[in-house]
């Protein structure tokens, strides 16, 4: 065993020519990395405090430990008892590990209140690491905070000297290296950076932004010698289980087709949707508040989980208990089904978290769940996960992530009008949404009912009539306005038909008034496009007249030349 | 040599952990030798160790860059890194004033 190792490492040694990538084992940055790190080589993480550059570097050896490459941390800012209980909090035994030889910490003597007098070189550093790593038979190593000890050193050329010396020895080690480092804006600590930068076939950069007082955390590999790697900025966070990135697939290619159609747990809403929702298809609800949004997701719920379908319900706008007691109210029972252990419903603050962690949240509980529907309700909320791109990241990958899988997704979206019905903090979603129903308030007299239209409907016909949504308290009902032309009368209808004329006639107005609403809207916006239509007439008008003027001077001027001794005149 | 910077009557253990015949370790250690014949005189015991042959010992103390000068006792210890091309940083750490100028 120990043999096989050794000849590969000299194998390494001798052939520095093919470049070899070892596997980080962090999920989504090996992905990043087409790999992992240059094996042998040397890699540089830059990250701001708090960026979890130390968790990445603790992760690559613990995992790397478990796959059998032994690996050394040294660590120039926190005491080795602190870097085992922050490890311990991510699981990871830190200490078993080191039992077995296959980690060892370092601690830095480098203590607040070392006195430092005259210089000092690396060269006892790399002594003792040497032996070390000889004595354990590591395969990585990872020196964390590097900017600490360099700070050590008061002279720049000294600091130069010291660094091309660490540079030769990992060189000559064959040790798969990682250096962490905090970003340094000042001289002369901006000079080590980028000597750093040079020296490391791979470098990583790990940033921390703060939008809308939410953290967001990106990385973004910045250079990698010979080998090509994904170039974008990549979400991160810090989860339970360490470094996790949001994994980066294709666009909408791997999407699964549409399935069977699932009834709505609307009667009516069936008949309107020709048998019910796709089954892995995205719905959308959108309306105003307290149009009852919630209550025909609910529906839904209730009516997949009643087949025996399980559901994940995310609310980001109230309890899972007030959500129950709500819809029930309504006449949808939710409660039996969360007994049955078919019902999931969970309750995030958007802004409780940034949109990368919203994002891994729902995939860890749609990994371990594995439900065959998800609610998210509203995503209207997700501009507070931290600013309008954050939602819009969110809601495309959590759309892409689902719906590759196959899951039904269905989401509400708070509207203030119909013309953004689909339009989450001002971006447009439509791409990715198959079925749109809108809920609006319709002001009768003395009264105010609720409209419901069917949009959207991708890979389906359906009337886009408005139709009355009812809600009581035995559930929800559809009926319909008035029979418009192709409309077939239900029993529903029919019996609306058969109550008072008065009734009737109400109707009749509401349907007058929702009719005349959308006439307007249109209206409002064919004029508004008529008067930038106008204004774009003018100002061709202005451009023909000034070229009309220009042409008038050079034809002016032509004649001027004619006149005079011009060598070009004929 | 006024007497109040030798009577605090403490006695010394300096243990210098050196990187072989590195530049700045061979400082520190002519350094080390020319305080105990002096101010140290009588009152300290010394050790230098070689971390490129005994890594061990240096990690046992968590000892990371050479020279570093650990002293101890007395208690609490000091740790000084580096050449210690400034005596009087080392003997302010001790606790000794300075008398004068070091010839």
């Amino acid at each position: 065993m120990t043999n096989e190792r050794n000849q590969t490492f000299a194998g390494e040694m001798r052939g520095r020519v093919p470049l070899k990538k070892i596997p980080t084992g962090i999920e989504g940055l090996d992905q990043i990395l087409e790999g992992g790190f240059p094996r042998g080589r040397t890699s540089v993480v830059i990250g701001a405090p708090g960026s979890g550059k130390t968790v990445l570097g603790l992760e690559f050896l613990y995992r790397g430990a478990l796959a059998g490459e032994p690996g050394i941390f040294i660590g120039f800012e926190e005491p080795a008892e602190e870097v085992r209980e922050n490890a311990a909090t991510l699981g990871w035994d830190l200490a078993a590990l080191e039992s077995q030889g296959r980690l060892f910490l370092l601690q830095s003597g480098i203590e607040p209140d070392a006195v430092l007098s005259g210089e000092f070189s690396l060269k006892g550093l790399l002594g003792i690491i040497s032996g070390k790593a000889r004595e354990m038979g590591a395969r990585r190593i990872v020196l964390d905070a590097m900017d600490v000890l360099l700070r050590l050193f008061d002279e720049p050329a000294s600091v130069r000297a010291q660094l091309h010396l660490l540079n030769g020895w990992l060189k000559d080690s064959g040790l798969t290296a990682l250096l962490t480092l905090k970003p340094r804006e000042t001289e002369p600590a901006r000079e080590f950076q980028e000597f750093f930068y040079s020296m490391a076939d791979c470098v990583v950069d790990l940033e921390v932004r703060v939008v809308a007082q939410v953290a967001t955390r990106r990385l973004r590999v910045v250079k990698y010698r010979g080998a090509s790697f994904g170039r974008n900025e990549y979400p991160y966070v810090i989860t339970e289980d360490g470094f996790r990135l949001v994994p980066v697939t294709g666009l909408l290619l791997d999407h699964q087709p549409f399935g069977d159609k699932l009834p709505t747990g609307i009667d009516r809403l069936d008949a309107l949707l020709e048998g019910g929702y796709f089954r892995g298809s995205c719905v959308v609800v959108a309306g105003e508040p307290g149009t009852g949004k919630t209550l025909v997701a609910s529906a839904f719920s209730a009516r997949a989980c009643k087949a025996g379908e399980r559901v994940f319900y995310l609310s980001f706008e109230e309890s899972a208990e007030a959500l129950v007691q709500n819809v029930r109210s309504a006449g949808v029972d939710l409660q039996p089904h969360r007994e049955a252990g078919l019902l999931d419903i969970e309750a995030l603050m958007p802004e409780a978290m940034g949109a990368e962690e919203h994002l891994l949240f729902l995939m860890d509980r749609v990994e371990r769940t594995d439900p065959q529907h998800v609610i998210l309700d509203a995503i209207s909320a997700c501009e507070r996960m931290g600013g309008k791109r954050a939602a819009m990241e969110y809601l495309m990958r959590t759309l892409h992530f689902l719906k590759t899988r196959g899951i039904t997704v269905f989401l509400t979206n708070q509207t203030s009008g119909a013309k953004s019905q689909l339009e989450i903090s001002g971006n447009d979603i439509s791409s990715m949404i198959d079925t749109v129903i809108f809920i609006t308030y319709v002001q009768g007299d003395g009264e105010t009912n609720r409209a419901i239209q069917v949009v959207k409907g991708r890979g389906m016909a359906h009337s886009n009539q408005f139709r009355e949504f009812v809600i009581t308290k035995q559930g929800l009902m559809i009926q319909d306005f008035y029979a418009g032309a192709g409309g077939v009368l239900t029993g529903t209808a029919r019996k609306i038909r058969e109550s008072a004329d008065a009734l009737e006639l109400e109707r009749l107005e509401l349907t007058r008034r929702a009719k005349r609403a959308e006439i307007e809207s249109l209206k409002a916006r064919l004029e508004a496009e008529l008067q930038e239509a106008q204004a774009e007439l003018a100002a061709l008008d202005m451009e023909w007249k000034r070229v009309r003027e220009d042409r008038e001077r050079i034809v002016r001027m032509r004649g001027g030349e004619k006149n005079g001794p011009g060598p070009r005149g004929q | 040599m006024s007497a109040k910077g030798f009577t605090n009557g403490k006695t010394y253990h300096l243990r210098l952990f050196v990187a072989g015949e590195e530049p700045n370790s061979r400082k520190a250690r002519d350094t080390v030798r020319h305080l105990c014949e002096t101010r140290l005189k009588g009152r300290a015991t010394v050790e230098v160790v070689d971390v490129l042959e005994d890594f061990q010992a240096a990690i046992e103390n968590n000892v990371l860059v050479a020279p570093t000068l650990i002293i101890a006792p007395p208690e609490p210890p000091i740790t000084i890194i580096g050449s210690l091309r400034d005596v009087r940083k080392v003997l302010e750490a001790l606790g000794l004033p300075e008398e004068g100028e070091d010839a």
